[in-house]
Order: structure tokens, then C-alpha cells, then sequence
């Protein structure tokens, strides 16, 4: 009762902001329920997201408290299942380093929340770039298919692809953890370097911008020749390195299946977090999510967690073979 | 094509009833298109047609179409021409019906194309009753009934298994509107049903047909069990009524029942005794798609049967074969039907006599030695706990308590307590989850003090499980439990407990124990609340973390609710007030929501306390802090401005 006086009162004394904070709570509503956005409120949220994002930097400044994330990948009810592990937004601060869409089935739903949830609260959401926010991947990993079948039209997938140009591409909290999708490049010794690409374009095939994205850690030292095609593989050397060169403790990335949602590599300079359970569907793996806390930043906590029960579905499999019929 | 075929009604109306006649209906039957989305198309909206060919007696003109597409190869096709031509049927006059529509029938099941054939089979028993009768001469040939029925022998003995399949679906439905339409007399010596359905009955059931006719046998006997249970009372409640000035308890006593009824019965005797055989017969088929079926539909058959003699210590024993079969899918399904066949009221031989293979009704064992279903089959459920599959035992898991009412107090604490003990055990989480979120029914029946000597170290262990949502489960269940088990005993073993999942890792956990001292502050007093819960509120108020520092100011706004307010207003909300300075914004907006929540309880601080401090968040730097506050205060502003009206 009180809620509902309190929302109506405040949307008639402040009408400018608190009419588009409504507009976006009613988007909320619906998308933590599972229901898809219309294409005009698409392209409602994606308009105002452009704004917020624009105002972002190519290394993204955070403050701990938040708890950092790994791919989503369009596993909506899994996201949901995240946030029972650790807390709704806004009451809990999240930073998402990319890969929302592609593979999963639902990546309409989960980009959508996850932009409308840094729309309504910029201070508490932070959501990176991945290599799958891309016109060119999502066109063979699903996300433009699933738009196609969802609306009708490639509108939605040129709506989204448009925007994924504006996200920052890093973000480092409280100086002392570097984040970012992928990981680090040859051409990029600095954060300094990153702040000074021009961000807002396709994810090209090579230079920094791409690295970043596409890089991963690996066992022998120095660059190597990434097996994926694009970015490249560096070692324990070059993550020491990096990490004493800007004064950082820690670089946490996603972007690579890891069987226990997390996994630490270079000596604890490195941490892969990985937030898609059983990831399409069928990987078996265990997600993660690290919590840094204000207090002692150096010490993150991580939980793991195992994909939500399907709704709907009794516990126990009550599996009718398809040929009965 | 297909929207224009959707609308046929459209073009039949412009047209008028003579040419929808004479142009649209047979253009239609021309073989427009052999495209099978147009096709059923058409199929649907020819019922639509019903209003426009001209009325009732011209209603005959419909069919034709619909006899050709309820003979197309496509299933689709054919189910939609079928349900149009029940729905168009129904709305003709009872001539015409005899005419055309069963002429239809007849023409489909002797067509020498399968389809057609198949289609018959699914409509002889929508047409049985309308079929004319000789029923002044009784005994007679039966005439179109009779043709049909052998039409419809003919379907099950076709030589394509595909109209076989389809026929031995249907057979269980034909018989009992047969039995329904025809009464008693049908179950006579070379009536319908002992000299021609039983015998398709038996050879649609038997190993030399393929397992998808089979598999059909299970749900045919239900509807078998069905209907002659429905004859049975009805020839017992007859002469109850005709012979009521002798009426007498001793139940099927001579002279009661007049000589028809008499034979009645012995003759739903025999077909009892003739019909087990097939069921038995079911849950030990080689094929164990049939077994599954048999396994998952087990409580009708039991529930058609439970109140025709005998029929129980057939199917009893059979069902526990059922429980141990090889197949854990099968043991499975079987499982979920436990409660719902223990159910069942019927007596049975105890445990023991199974096995003689004989169907003897005869009454050999002394009736005060047999027992209720439910007391038999709870022997079982130990066995069940030990199954290897985790599916076995996760179903049992799920529906066992449910046989706890059935059981009654002292049976359920004999039997069924030491397996559901086992089940809180078990290896796998599912199985714990399942058990202990159907706990409750067996709380009501075996009482609370048990519960606290049996089932609370189980449920304890239970309480830091590894997986969150069985400790979530637990949780849900404290406030039941502190219920049950009394003030003084509660603080002494749960309380730590309760207040220790504030702290726990998982962010569900910590909700739902915060919404906990809600509850357990309402049911145990705000001075055991200040006392108890409140010392360990607090100190979840300095933990380093933030997300246990927010769950603490959530768990005080909670618990205020539920206090008198006094002891709220002196007790909580100084603490609450205190902790709009933490570092944290997102803690600081949480003391915001939730002074908007509890504001409403304190008139006298609210301008003294509340709203300096609300003033105060509403120039935070921090802009969610800053929104949080401005709608806590609006709200309380809304709500106090109203008050003070009034």
C-alpha cells in the first residue's frame, strides 16, 4: 500500500525525471518476469542508453562494493537464478564483462534487462563490451536469428548491434582490479592506451580494441598466436607486468569456459569468471560471480552456482519419450 | 490459399445456401489443392458452414467434402475433418444422421486405403448411440449397431498395424458407450460386449501384436473397469430400490436382487476374471514402453477396478512388480502412482498370499484377515528408499507423505516414519528437497512432539546442506516448526540457527531468514524478539560486508512491522535511524525504503526523527540514495498528510 503511494506521489512532484524512471520500471517489471520488450520500447531504452553510455570512459572508473560477472550468453533463467545468488539490483552492485547474447535462447530478454537495469541505476550497473556484442558474431551465434523470430524483423538486432558500439570496453575498480571481457593486447601497456581509442565502432579484426576483447591468458610466457583467430595469448610475464606497470592487483576477465565458474591463472595476477551454468545447455560447468567488497578488495569472494530448476517442471524427471505418440 | 481457406464462411455467406450447394461445396471436394496446410484449412472451417447451407436437412451436403479429407494421408488433415464432421453431425436430425453420417462410417472402414479406415475407427463410437436399435426385439441382431461393431471388429483385425493401432485406441471408448447406451443386457451371453469386444479386448492385447497396439491395453481396461462398475451399481441400487420393503444387509442375499440382476453380476464376474489377466499380463510385457504405460497410469486402472470383487489381489501384487521393475523409468512412473493406488479404500490379501497366480475370487482367506491397500503397500516404501535410480527415490520422495493421512497416526509412525527418515538422508539433493518440502502433511498427522524426537535432527543436518535451496526449504519451515514446538524449546536448539543464515552466502538465504524474524516476532512476542533476535541483528549491522549490513537493515524494518509500537519505536528505530551514515550507498537507500515502510507505526517521531534524517538522504551524493529517500518521504508525507485529516 505504502509502495504504491509513494511511486504515484513522487511521479507527480518530479514529472520530467521520475516519467522516464517510471517508464523504465515498467520495462523492469516485465523483463524480470521474462517478457520481451515491444520493438518502439526497444528502441525507447536503446535511445536513452545511447546517452548513458556516451558518457562512459574506454576504462570504465568503479567503486567496490560489486560483484563482477562472466558470460551471460543469453541464459535468462540462469541470470535470474544469479541474482537469487547475489541480490537483485539495485540493492547489489553489478559489473557484467560481456557475451549477453548468442547461444542461449533468451538473449533478447537478458540484453534488455541488463541495458534497461544501467539506464535505471548508472551508479549501481556497470556492463562491459564482449567480443559477442558484435554485428558480425551475433549474425552466426544466434542473437540476429532470435531477433528475426522475436520481432519479425532485423530492427531490434540493428537497434541493439547500434548500441553495443557506446559500451565501454574496461572498467577498473577502485584502481586496483582491471576488468574486461577478453584480455590484454601488444599494442596496449597502459591503461592510458585504452583510454585513448576511438570506441565507438564494430569490433574490428585486429588492434587493441579487438585484443581486448578477444585475448586470452595461457600457460607459456609472452604473446602468443591466439588459436580463435583473433587477439592473442599472453603469459604470466605480460599479466606481472601489466599489472605492476598501472598499479593494479588484478585482472578478472571472462570470455572462456571454465568448469568451476572461476579459475585463477598467472599466479593469482589473472582470474577467469565464467556466469553461464551449463553453458548451452549441455557443458556441465558450474557458474561464478566475485564479490569485492569494500572493505578488503584484495580478498574477493566468489559463489558458484548451478543453473535454475526449470519452472513449471517438477524435480524429478518425468520424461515421456517422444515416441508415444 | 490457407487464409482464403480459413474463411470459407466469408464466401458461403456472399454466395448464399443454393451455390455454397451446388458451386462451393463440391468445388471444394474437387481436389482444390493437395497442400496439407490448406487441406486442414478447409477441414476446420467446413463446420463454420453449419449456418449457411440452407438449414438442418440440408446439412448432409457438408460431408461429402469431409468424407474425402477424412481419408487424406495426412493425420492433421484427418483429425480436423473428423472433429468437423462429429461438430456438423451433431447438429443433424437423427434420419439424416442414420443415413448419411453412419453411412460415412461404413463407407471409411471398408475403403481399401488405410487412412480411410483409420478415420472410422475414431467414429464409430462417436455415432454408437444415435444408431438406430431393434430394442423392441430384444436379442435381435441389433442392426446398424451390430453392423458397426463388426465393422469395427474388422478394423482390429486389419492387416495394417497403423489401423490396428489407432482401432486398439479407440476399443476402451467404444465399449464403454456400448455399455453406457446398451445397459445390462450388453454384458449377456452373446451381447455386445461378452461375444464381440472381449474378444478384441484379448487379441489386441496379445504378444503377437506390435507394442503400439499394446501399449493402449492399459487405458482400455479402464474404461472397462469403468463402466461395468457403473452396471454393477446400477443393477444393486435397482433392486434395492424395487425389493426395499426386504431389504436386507446381508448384501447379494437370494431373493434380493430378482433373477436378472442375480445373473448381472456372475456375468461382471466373469468379465472381471477374464479382463485381470490382460492387465497382469501388462506389467510383465516384454516391452517396457508398455510396462510404462501400464506403471504410469496404474491408479485409474486401480481406482476403475477397487469396487469390482476380487479385482485388488490381482492388481496389488501386480503393482508391486511394477515397483521393482528393471527399468528405472518404469519403477519411476510407477512411484509417483503410490499414494494415489494406496488410496484406494479396497481391502486386499496381505503380503505373502501374492504370487498363486490364480484370479479366484473365491472367498479362501477368512475376510477378517484381509487389510487396507495403503497398509500392504507401505511396506514397499522401504524398499523404495534403497532403489539405486535417484529419479526412483525422488519420486517417492514427492508423493510418499501423502500416505500418511491414508495410514493413520499409529501406522505412520510404525511404517512410514523410519523410511522418510532415510529420505532426509539421501545422497542426492533432489530426494531431500522433495521429502522435506512435503514434510508438513506428516507433521499434521503424527503431531508435533514426535516431530521434535525424530525428524529434527534430520531436518538440522538439513539446515547447512550444501545446496541452498533445501537450506531455503528448511527455512521456509521454521516459523511451522517454532510453531510446533513451543517458545522455551525453539530458542534452546533453532534459534542460532535462524539468525546464523543472516550471515549466509547466498543472498535468497538471507532474504528469506530476514523475512523469518518477521514471522518468528510475531509468533513468539516483541520482547523475546529484542531479547533473542536483536543482539545478532546488530551485530550483523557492523559485518564488513555490505550485503549482510543491507539484509540487517532489512531484517529490522521486518521485524518492526510485527512488533507492538512501543518497543518498535524505542528498540529498532533508533538503529535503523543510525545506519543512513554507513559508507555504502546501497545500505543507505535500504534504510531509506525501509523507513518508508515503517514510518507509517510512528506518528510521534516521525517529524522529531524520521523526516530530519529522510532531509538529510535527500542530499546525498549518491543519486539512487537520493531518489530512495525523496519516495520514502513523499510516501510518509502522503501518508501522515491523510491521517491528520481524517
Amino acid at each position: 500500500m505504502v509502495a504504491e503511494q509513494s511511486q504515484s506521489s513522487t511521479a507527480a512532484a518530479a514529472p520530467s525525471q521520475s516519467q522516464s524512471s517510471h517508464d523504465l520500471e515498467q520495462y523492469l517489471a516485465k523483463l524480470t518476469q521474462g517478457t520481451p520488450l515491444s520493438e518502439s520500447e526497444v528502441q525507447h531504452l536503446c535511445n536513452k542508453a545511447r546517452e548513458t553510455l556516451t558518457l562512459e570512459a574506454n576504462v570504465q572508473p568503479v567503486s567496490a562494493p560489486v560483484t563482477v560477472c562472466g558470460d551471460i550468453h543469453g541464459q535468462w533463467h540462469d541470470l535470474m537464478e544469479l541474482y537469487r545468488i547475489g541480490g537483485s539490483a539495485p540493492d547489489t552492485n553489478y559489473l557484467f564483462m560481456g557475451d549477453y547474447v548468442d547461444r542461449g535462447y533468451y538473449s533478447v530478454e537478458t540484453v534488455s534487462l541488463l541495458v534497461c537495469l544501467k539506464v535505471r541505476y548508472p551508479q549501481r550497473v556497470h556492463i562491459l563490451r564482449g567480443n559477442h556484442e558484435s554485428r558480425q558474431i551475433t549474425q552466426v551465434y544466434g542473437f540476429y536469428d532470435e531477433c528475426v523470430r522475436k520481432y519479425g524483423s532485423a530492427n531490434v538486432w540493428k537497434m541493439f548491434t547500434d548500441l553495443f558500439d557506446y559500451f565501454p570496453l574496461t572498467a577498473v575498480v577502485e584502481n586496483q582490479i582491471f576488468c574486461l571481457h577478453g584480455g590484454l593486447s601488444p599494442s596496449v601497456d597502459a591503461l592510458d592506451h585504452i583510454r585513448q581509442l576511438d570506441r565507438v565502432q564494430e569490433v574490428p579484426h585486429e588492434g587493441p580494441m579487438c585484443d581486448l576483447l578477444w585475448s586470452d591468458p595461457d600457460d607459456r610466457s609472452g604473446w602468443g598466436i591466439s588459436p580463435r583467430g583473433a587477439g592473442f595469448t599472453f603469459g604470466r610475464d605480460v599479466s606481472e607486468q601489466f599489472n605492476q606497470r598501472n598499479g593494479l592487483t588484478l585482472v578478472a576477465r571472462a570470455h572462456q569456459l571454465v568448469m568451476e565458474g572461476y579459475n585463477w591463472s598467472h599466479e593469482k595476477n589473472v582470474v577467469t569468471i565464467f556466469s553461464a551454468p551449463n553453458y548451452c545447455y549441455r557443458c556441465g560447468n558450474q557458474a561464478a560471480i566475485m564479490e569485492v567488497d569494500d572493505n578488503d578488495k584484495s580478498k574477493p569472494t566468489f559463489l558458484q552456482f548451478d543453473p535454475a530448476p526449470r519452472r513449471g517442471e517438477p524435480h524429478v524427471n518425468r520424461r515421456t519419450p517422444d515416441y508415444f505418440l | 490459399m490457407t487464409p482464403a481457406a480459413k474463411r470459407l464462411s466469408v464466401v458461403a455467406a456472399a454466395l448464399g445456401p443454393k451455390r455454397t450447394r451446388e458451386e462451393l461445396l463440391p468445388f471444394l471436394s474437387d481436389g482444390v489443392d493437395d497442400d496439407d496446410e490448406v487441406l486442414g484449412a478447409i477441414a476446420t472451417s467446413l463446420r463454420d458452414l453449419v449456418p449457411h447451407v440452407g438449414g438442418r436437412n440440408h446439412l448432409s451436403s457438408l460431408l461429402h467434402p469431409l468424407e474425402l479429407l477424412l481419408a487424406v494421408e495426412e493425420n492433421v488433415v484427418r483429425e480436423r475433418a473428423a472433429e468437423s464432421a462429429i461438430a456438423v453431425g451433431e447438429q443433424m436430425y437423427d434420419e439424416d444422421y442414420r443415413a448419411e453420417f453412419v453411412g460415412m462410417i461404413s463407407r471409411l472402414a471398408t475403403k481399401e486405403w488405410f487412412t480411410a479406415r483409420i478415420s472410422a475407427c475414431g467414429l464409430i463410437h462417436v455415432a454408437f448411440p444415435r444408431m438406430s436399435s431393434s430394442s423392441s426385439s430384444s436379442g435381435g441382431d441389433g442392426g446398424m449397431r451390430m453392423a458397426h461393431l463388426a465393422h469395427f471388429a474388422n478394423l482390429c483385425r486389419d492387416d495394417a498395424p497403423m489401423v490396428r493401432r489407432i482401432a486398439s485406441r479407440n476399443l476402451g471408448p467404444l465399449l464403454h458407450t456400448v455399455v453406457v447406451t446398451i445397459g445390462p443386457s450388453c454384458l449377456d451371453e452373446g451381447g455386445a460386449v461378452s461375444a464381440i469386444l472381449l474378444d478384441l479386448y484379448e487379441s489386441l492385447a496379445g504378444g503377437d501384436q506390435p507394442d503400439s497396439v499394446r501399449l493402449h491395453t492399459t487405458q482400455n481396461c479402464v474404461h472397462l473397469g469403468q463402466a461395468i462398475t457403473l452396471m454393477k451399481e446400477r443393477v444393486l441400487s435397482s433392486s434395492s430400490l424395487s425389493s426395499s420393503s426386504s431389504s436386507l444387509s446381508g448384501g447379494l442375499g437370494d431373493g434380493v436382487l430378482g433373477e436378472e440382476g442375480e445373473n448381472t453380476l456372475v456375468r461382471i464376474n466373469a468379465i472381471v476374471k477374464r479382463i485381470l489377466p490382460l492387465i497382469v499380463a501388462t506389467i510383465d510385457d516384454r516391452s517396457w514402453r508398455v510396462r510404462w504405460t501400464a506403471a504410469s497410469k496404474f491408479a485409474s486402472v486401480v481406482h476403475a477396478f477397487s469396487k469390482l470383487d476380487g479385482s485388488m489381489d490381482a492388481l496389488v501384487p501386480a503393482y508391486e512388480k511394477l515397483l521393482q521393475d528393471p527399468e528405472a523409468e518404469v519403477r519411476t512412473a510407477a512411484t509417483f502412482n503410490f499414494s494415489e493406488v494406496a488410496k484406494t479404500g479396497a481391502m486386499v490379501c496381505p503380503a505373502g498370499w501374492a504370487g498363486g497366480g490364480g484370479f479366484d475370487v473365491g472367498p479362501a482367506d477368512p475376510s477378517s484377515r484381509r487389510i487396507p491397500v495403503a497398509l500392504r503397500l507401505v511396506k514397499r516404501v522401504v524398499q523404495l528408499t534403497e532403489d539405486d535410480s535417484e529419479n526412483v527415490r525422488a519420486a517417492l520422495a514427492m508423493v510418499a507423505t501423502d500416505l500418511a493421512p491414508v495410514l493413520g497416526r499409529d501406522a505412520t509412525i510404525t511404517h512410514l516414519l523410519p523410511p522418510m527418515l532415510l529420505l532426509l538422508r539421501d545422497s542426492n539433493s533432489e530426494v531431500r528437497l522433495n521429502i522435506i518440502s512435503s514434510l508438513s502433511l506428516l507433521n499434521e498427522v503424527i503431531g508435533a512432539e514426535l516431530l521434535t524426537q525424530s525428524l529434527l535432527p534430520a531436518i538440522l543436518d538439513l539446515a547447512d546442506d550444501g545446496k541452498w535451496r533445501i537450506r531455503l526449504a528448511v527455512i521456509e519451515r521454521i516459523p511451522l516448526l517454532a510453531k510446533q514446538l513451543g517458545k522455551e524449546f525453539f530458542t534452546d536448539r533453532l534459534l542460532s540457527l535462524c539468525v546464523g543464515w543472516l550471515g549466509d552466502d547466498i543472498s535468497s538465504i538471507r532474504e528469506a531468514a530476514a523475512a523469518d524474524l518477521k514471522e518468528l516476532t510475531a509468533l513468539l512476542g516483541s520482547e523475546w524478539a529484542v531479547q533473542n533476535l536483536l543482539p545478532r541483528v546488530k551485530q550483523m549491522m557492523e559485518h564488513q560486508s555490505y550485503l549482510r549490513r543491507m539484509n540487517a537493515v532489512r531484517a529490522l524494518s521486518l521485524m518492526a512491522t510485527a512488533m507492538d509500537a512501543h518497543t518498535a519505536q524505542w528498540e529498532i528505530l533508533p538503529i535503523l535511524l543510525e545506519m543512513h551514515c554507513d559508507p555504502v550507498p546501497n545500505v543507505r537507500f535500504n534504510v531509506a525504503k525501509g523507513l518508508g515502510m515503517i514510518g507509517p507505526l510512528f506518528q510521534s517521531s516521525y517529524e522529531g526523527q524520521i523526516l530530519p534524517i529522510l532531509t538529510l538522504m535527500m542530499d546525498d551524493p549518491d543519486r539512487d540514495v537520493r531518489y530512495f529517500a525523496t519516495q520514502a518521504s513523499d510516501s510518509l508525507r502522503a501518508f501522515f498528510g491523510t491521517s491528520n485529516k481524517s
